[in-house]
């Protein structure tokens, strides 16, 4: 079994009249256990060159039934070093936020299938705020992820 | 201008190459390097039934970010913990907008919620945060919740 820990840490020393020092650090685990997530999409780096919306997780099939509300979680990085160059992360078409440059996520991920007419899956995108190049990181650790069968098929 | 550093620590041995991030951010406004300036501080949430609720309401009077400016060319983190040693407990951290009641709703993009993610107990997560405006709340929804066994969310969020 795997065994993978986060941990944060968030300090100021003058935001506040004192010193904010807060901490945290888990294992994460399958969802409701206490057994080590095993999956993994492994770091990727990608270099985007047109500020189009993209799937980062196209390998992860988000209305499979075997892992929608599994414990999945997520990290995204862009590695601009302009402070005005952004990406716009959405989850469903919804905007979480926007990364600027070195700024970071962490967060879980139900993989959840909208129930709204629209279907829309609870995709992961970025678009990137420049058409220049940006270069982001990005990792999924999952417990289940159902790779999209053999397609041969050229049209 | 303060500085708010995040630092973000992953150790894995999910496979022979393994998977070690370290990484750390300061927290700045939109478009520059000054840090960001205003916080809501460390809230508690203490949630005591199976209702879905707002979490953290973007500028809203009676928010602990009202003073908050909602635009998309502002900048926001939050920092959202669930607090429990239960690891079959968690509670459903959405974005949306739970405010029209305690239904459940799927995401149409109108205002209602679509489920991020879940933390389970003693898990944690930050993002940004766009704050939108009907779309951009805040969600939380617990599994398991009661008045003699509360559900506790720790949150706080830093923004300019």
């Amino acid at each position: 079994m795997a065994t993978t820990t986060a941990a944060i840490t968030l300090t100021s020393a003058d935001l506040l009249t004192d010193a904010l020092s807060l901490s945290a650090t888990n294992t994460l685990y399958k969802s409701g256990s206490t057994v080590g997530l095993d999956q993994t999409t492994g770091m990727a780096r990608a270099f985007l060159t047109a500020t189009t919306v993209v799937d980062i997780f196209p390998q992860l099939i988000e209305a499979s039934i075997a892992f929608e509300n599994k414990s999945s979680w997520v990290y995204i990085c862009n590695k601009s070093e302009d402070e005005t160059e952004f990406i716009t992360v959405k989850i469903c078409e919804q905007v979480i936020g926007k990364l600027y440059a070195q700024d970071f996520l962490w967060m879980p991920w139900s993989m959840r299938e909208s129930a709204n007419a629209n279907n829309h899956h609870g995709d992961i995108t970025v678009e990137p705020s420049v058409a220049t190049g940006m270069a982001i990181e990005f990792t999924c650790i999952n417990e289940g992820t159902e790779y999209p069968t053999e397609n041969l098929a050229t049209a | 201008m303060a500085t708010i550093t995040a630092q973000l620590t992953v150790n894995s041995d999910i496979s022979d190459y393994g998977i070690s991030i370290n990484k750390s951010m300061t927290l700045t406004k939109a478009g520059t390097n000054q840090g960001l300036e205003r916080t809501s501080g460390v809230q508690r949430a203490y949630l005591t039934n199976l209702n879905h609720v707002d979490l953290i309401k973007g500028g809203l009077a009676g928010s602990p970010v009202a003073d908050m400016t909602v635009t998309g060319a502002t900048a926001a983190k939050v920092y959202i913990k669930y607090l429990s040693d239960d690891t079959s407990k968690f509670v459903r951290i959405g974005l949306g907008n739970a405010a029209d009641g305690t239904t459940q709703t799927a995401n149409n993009g109108d205002g209602t919620f679509f489920e991020i993610g879940r933390l389970y107990g003693n898990e944690w997560m930050i993002i940004p945060w766009n704050g939108a405006s009907n779309v951009g709340d805040i969600t939380v929804q617990p599994s398991v919740a009661t008045t003699a066994d509360e559900a506790i969310v720790e949150y706080i969020v830093f923004f300019e």
